[in-house]
């Protein structure tokens, strides 16, 4: 009798003994879970962005900041703005277009050799022989050293961004390791992580996506305020963070109250990052800026974001350049959501409505392709909900649309050659140098998949060029002013939104994280600063 | 005679395999987009014409079917665009965790669905019977990215007691008990969500096979002669009732690469469906075409590998003309 009990209970018993052991490991989430108080952890959705040097890391902005800890800049950003980083002092000789650095003494590479001037000239030289994608030397005609800690970078001819853009972007790279690499996009043994940053690269799992830093004692800014950083791969980076196994995550906007409730830091960005309707201006009847500005008319942008971001965004300026930015022209042609306007201009272009309400012209039905696919924001993919929207928006203002939604690659693909009507895309560097004016309308950058890449207007062409020449700041903002002006009235492609960006932090861990005005060199729209960890 | 029928079949494996090699050679290949379109294409800094023609150059290593055939034959799988890895590094590198997950979910919900099936079969009428058959038929009909949410949202936020990504945690130094309790934490609710996804297929197989075998003479036969019931059960009835089980196993094995992809992702488990997505999102195609091919040739060898497993399960198949 006993024994048949036994056997009755023994699967429930079995069940509740795994169950009670489970339970006992797990109500202990900090048991095995880091390392130590004096490192920080940094989740992301993605985990892998390529190996931490410049030529191993993937072309986009969290590939970057992982390189950056590693690797310093002649000069970097902080709360405030630029400041001084492998360079103390530097100047512009409009005279011999060029700009001369005077370098700091006593800065130690990570293999303890002396960082000179001769390292700066080499990576110069180097990157003008092996692009780095990251920064383009076009402008730049080359460098020489002045003495150990002075050099003069010469410029082919004015070039404004250069600040920003060379300065505030080139990582600097040790001549005497790179010197006998003929081909840097297979470097990636160890040295190839030898730089004067802040961290000593110690280690990069792809497939797991973690990245492993230690601090370097002799960093000539102070020795960094943690000893270890670790940048790990979550999905989850809610739960991430608050179970502890983050300290720093991006997240959805909408989750922003539950983690200010549980004692978490909310950080919320600077409208850098645009979502825009992407417009093949080479096909009828899309190649009429009438018909474009009658698009425009037809688009509610506004409930764009209610629908698809629950009101967590804010709409873009028609002129590409944030409204934060402080070159931001406010004048800008606007078109407001107007179906009445774009039934009048589609109208006087000739178009009549079918028996369904939809517009024809010559007996042919007036249908577009929209493409959407999901797009990778601030490193995260974040599913197109858009593409439906604007559907409907612009099939009741009368104009047939196919919705077409591809995989990410798929839909670049169709969009870089061209094969497309109309296209969900984004991009950041709205903070930024406005250079990004130029990369994301000039026909120069054909294998683009964000850019506009517009070459019928030549008056916008002479103003681009123009700009990027132009070293008076006020001068310059002239012309990035009407740069807008002319892009908003030809309309090659539509800003739509700028969606809300968050990140959050720990504070318990001692770091005051903070987005960095303009975006991080090129713009790039993340609260990683490396200054957070120095001072 | 003899000799063609035994030959026969390993001609057929062959051919099959060399079509499956050919097509995990080509069919990536007509993936829309190539690498550089897939990593520079959307970057912040477009690159010029120049700069864009210089990485193609950079990455076509294209040498044909042909060149391709010669390079496995020495066992040499590529080197990854995107990772600067050899493939056969990084396919290594996440095989294991595949295993670990894949293997013990499908190992798991095999013993736990037989077992059950057979004991739920043997009550058939019973209360047990009708709750766990409901219980599993529902079961069955939820998708595991469901399962795996909730269990997330319970184990992982709610409660906190499992963490909500990564198979370990990275950069712990501990020893070997620490690490191993770490990993099966990790482990626990991806594991589950797999466990909770196959448990139902294969204990209503069971169940149902059960009840055709049960109905069987050779049982009646059995119990007439007064062998114990658990005898009865296992070594008359579920034995015949095991080929079905096996194949179900075997299958869900051979889909090793993508029956775990869902699971890995919502996870971010680093195994090889996750290794196929991003090669595929990055359009790395000497990754692509190895862990196709990997996957594919294991298919026809599972499939191969279970006809000759029947004949030992079932000796009526052994014995068949």
């Amino acid at each position: 009798m006993k024994s048949t009990v036994w056997m009755n209970m023994r699967p429930w018993i079995i069940f509740a003994g795994v169950f009670l052991a489970l339970w006992g490991f797990g109500s202990r989430p900090d048991l095995f879970a880091r390392g130590g108080n004096d490192e920080i952890r940094i989740g992301d959705g993605k985990g892998d962005w390529g190996a931490p040097n410049p030529y191993a890391h993937y072309p986009r902005g969290p590939g970057y900041i992982r390189m950056s800890w590693v690797f310093d800049t002649l000069i970097w950003k902080d709360k405030d703005g630029a400041i001084p980083a492998l360079a103390t002092s530097w100047a512009y000789y409009p005279e011999t277009r060029s700009f001369v650095f005077q370098l700091r003494k006593g800065v130690k590479w990570h293999d303890g050799k002396e960082f000179s001037s001769a390292d700066v000239v080499f990576t110069i030289d180097y990157f003008k022989q092996h692009p780095y994608c990251w920064v383009s030397l076009d402008a730049v005609a080359g460098a020489q050293a002045d003495g150990p800690y002075s050099v003069t970078i010469k410029l082919k001819r004015p070039y404004a961004p250069f600040l920003s853009y060379v300065g505030g972007a080139l990582p600097i790279i040790p001549k005497h390791i790179w010197k006998d690499v003929p081909h840097p996009q297979r470097f990636t043994q160890p040295e190839s992580f030898i730089g004067t940053g802040p961290f000593q690269f110690r280690d990069f799992n792809k497939a797991k996506g973690t990245y492993l830093y230690t601090a370097y004692d002799d960093y000539y800014q102070g020795r960094p305020r943690i000893r270890r950083l670790i940048y790990i791969k979550t999905k989850n980076p809610l739960m991430s963070l608050l179970s502890g196994r983050a300290d720093l995550v991006t997240v959805r906007p909408d989750m922003a109250g539950i983690l200010k409730e549980k004692g978490m830091v909310v950080l919320e960005d600077q409208r850098g990052w645009n979502k825009k309707l992407m417009i093949n201006h080479r096909k009828p009847p899309l190649d009429d800026k009438r018909f474009r500005k009658a698009l425009a008319h037809a688009i509610n942008r506004l409930e764009i974001i209610d629908k698809a971001h629950q009101g967590l965004g804010s709409v873009a300026a028609f002129g590409l350049l944030s409204p934060d930015h402080e070159f931001y022209n406010p004048d800008t042609p606007d078109y407001a959501y107007e179906p009445a306007r774009t039934a009048k201009i589609l109208e006087s272009l000739g178009y009549e409505k079918d028996a369904q309400g939809f517009y024809m012209k010559d007996d042919l039905s007036l249908k577009l392709e929209l493409l959407t696919s999901d797009i990778t924001a601030g490193g995260e993919p974040m599913a197109d909900r858009d593409g439906e929207v604007i559907r409907k928006q612009l099939e009741s203002a009368g104009i047939r649309v196919e919705l077409v939604n591809l995989e990410q690659t798929s839909a670049d693909n169709r969009v870089r050659n061209w094969k497309f009507d109309l296209a969900i895309s984004g991009h950041g560097g709205l903070l930024g140098d406005p250079e990004i004016l130029n990369l994301m309308i000039s026909p120069e950058f054909k294998g683009s998949v964000n850019s506009a890449r517009y070459g019928k207007n030549q008056t916008l062409l002479d103003l681009l060029s123009a700009q990027v020449a132009e070293m008076d700041p006020e001068v310059r903002k002239r012309l990035v002013f009407q740069i807008q002006e002319v892009y908003a009235d030809d309309l090659p492609a539509i800003s739509l939104y700028y969606p809300a960006s968050t990140s959050a932090y720990n504070p318990a861990r001692g770091i005051d994280w903070y987005y960095t005005q303009g975006g991080l060199a090129l713009g790039i729209p993340l609260p990683q600063n490396k200054m957070s960890l120095i001072r | 005679m003899t000799d063609t029928r035994r030959l026969g079949p390993v001609i057929a494996f062959c051919l099959a395999a060399l079509t499956m090699t050919y097509l995990s050679y080509v069919l990536p290949t007509l993936l829309p987009g190539d690498f550089v379109t897939a990593m520079y294409g959307g970057s912040q800094v477009p690159l010029t014409e120049e700069q864009e023609s210089e990485l193609r150059r950079h990455y076509e290593g294209d040498t044909g079917f042909g060149g391709y055939l010669k390079r496995l034959a020495t066992l040499e799988w590529g080197y990854s665009y995107a990772f600067l890895k050899p493939v056969s590094a990084l396919f290594f590198e996440a095989l294991p965790w595949t295993l670990l997950l894949l293997g013990s979910a499908n190992l798991l919900a095999m013993i736990l669905g037989f077992v059950l099936g057979v004991e739920v079969a043997w009550r058939r009428g019973s209360r047990l019977e009708k709750g766990v058959v409901g219980g599993m038929t529902l079961l069955e009909g939820i998708p595991e990215i469901c399962t795996g949410v909730i269990l997330l949202v319970l184990f992982s936020y709610q409660w906190q007691w499992f963490p909500a990504s990564g198979a370990e945690t990275a950069y712990v130094t501990s020893g070997f008990f620490e690490r191993c309790i770490d990993l099966g934490r990790h482990l626990a609710l991806p594991l589950t969500t797999l466990i909770l996804a196959y448990l139902p297929g294969n204990f209503l197989v069971t169940r149902n096979s059960m009840i055709m075998v049960m109905k069987a003479g050779y049982i009646t036969t059995a119990r007439a002669k007064g062998l114990p019931p658990r005898r009865i059960r296992y070594v008359h009835a579920a034995r015949n009732a095991l080929h079905v089980v096996v194949t179900r196993f075997g299958l869900r094995l051979a889909f090793m690469i993508t029956g775990a992809l869902v699971v890995e992702r919502i996870t971010a488990y680093p195994g090889l469906g996750t290794l196929l997505f991003d090669a595929i999102r990055a359009r790395d195609l000497p990754v692509i075409q190895a862990v196709v091919l990997f996957s594919s040739l294991m298919i026809l060898a599972i499939v191969s590998g279970l006809e000759i497993a029947y004949r030992f399960i079932d000796p009526r198949i052994r014995h068949a003309r």
